[in-house]
């Protein structure tokens, strides 16, 4: 959880000060691209808390749900539907399920600790 | 050590990567994206050809006034004497007033009483000419770009009367019996179109009610000016600024 934080603010900082941009044209896509990575990400982060960490798992979701959002996006342009909405409750749910899961996890650990200290 | 730390580190790294295309896309500064839809396409291309067409227009108008400042400009170098022009734009006014004889293509249309032996005797409200008859053949004439009308020699303009006398009709406060003849200036395919086509009100008076009514195509109509006089009583043209 605390990586993940530090490695956005990581991320945020370095793509803040490198001077790279892209189409405006392309940012609808990316962002939904951004959502995917994003549920990636805490996906990764609760499987790691469970310990079912898989890296082949994870980055070929990464990367995979990346694409693929961003394609269901462009197509969903091109046929003038927007097809888009699906990867954003799709990846919008499915963050907030594993926010929910992450969140228990480690609230468990916490009930568990203060026993032992107990 | 290195086994339990190893997803974290790797969910480090891509987490660098997912704030390193959301920094991407918050330099982009976007304002909030609006899902587009067919429908809003097409609205803001409905949009885009109406500012065309104002654009165009404004153009002209552009031109005009362009004109007018060259007029302008010549006037003040000497080259034309102001009168001239003045005499010129009075010419054009009164030739859009319907003050001036006019000549050029269009059609004459002449339109009798039904004569035949059977039409007497019978339902007589439909063999004459009414002065509806007259008016929804101008009404026509007009829906197909005529620029000057006259009935009977009496020129029709946007205060003329076309009422019924019994017997005869009154345009201009003028009594006109049968037969009538309406010369209109214009297209003549396109006048010629609008009493003849089936459908049109014509076509329903020479077929239905059997009335005689023929129109002709002429390279050359003229229509004379409107000869009596008028002047707005009441009506008083709003200033500009007021």
């Amino acid at each position: 959880m605390f990586f993940a934080l530090i490695g956005i603010a990581i991320g945020l900082a370095i793509g803040l000060i490198l001077p790279f941009t892209y189409n405006t044209a392309y940012s609808l896509y990316i962002s939904v691209a951004i959502l995917a990575c994003l549920d990636s990400v805490f996906g990764g982060i609760k499987a790691n808390l469970e310990n079912k960490f898989d890296t082949s798992i994870f980055i070929s979701g990464f990367f995979g749900n990346a694409f693929l959002a961003a394609f269901l996006a462009y197509i969903g342009d091109r046929l003038g539907v927007p097809l888009y909405y699906a990867a954003i409750f799709t990846f919008g749910g499915r963050i907030f399920e594993n926010f929910a899961s992450i969140r228990r996890i480690l609230l468990n650990k916490r009930k568990s600790k203060t026993k032992v200290e107990k | 050590m290195n086994n339990t730390n190893k997803p974290n580190i790797i969910i480090l790294i891509f987490s660098i990567l997912l704030g390193i295309f959301m920094a991407g896309q918050f330099k982009l500064n976007i304002p909030t994206l609006t899902p587009v839809t067919l429908k809003s396409i097409q609205m803001t291309k409905n949009e885009i050809i109406a500012l065309n067409n104002e654009i165009e227009d404004l153009n002209k108008l552009l031109q005009e006034k362009e004109e007018q400042i060259n007029i302008l400009e010549k006037i003040t170098s000497g080259d034309e004497n102001i009168i001239d022009v003045l005499n010129n734009e009075l010419k054009k006014y009164k030739n859009l007033a319907g003050f001036l004889e006019v000549e050029g293509p269009g059609i004459i249309i002449m339109m009798q009483d039904n004569m035949a032996e059977g039409a007497f005797g019978e339902e007589f409200e439909l063999d004459i000419i009414h002065d509806i008859d007259v008016l929804r053949i101008i009404n026509d004439l007009r829906g197909a770009g005529a620029e000057a009308i006259s009935v009977n020699g009496q020129r029709v303009l946007a205060i003329s009367e076309i009422k019924c006398g019994g017997p005869i009709i009154r345009v201009n406060g003028k009594s006109l019996g049968a037969p009538f003849v309406i010369k209109a200036i214009g297209d003549p395919k396109l006048l010629t179109a609008a009493i003849n086509a089936p459908t049109t009100y014509g076509y329903a008076l020479k077929h239905i009610d059997q009335v005689y009514i023929e129109s002709t195509t002429k390279d050359n109509i003229k229509i004379p000016a409107y000869n009596g006089r008028f002047n707005f009583r009441y009506a008083k043209p709003i200033r500009e600024g007021d």
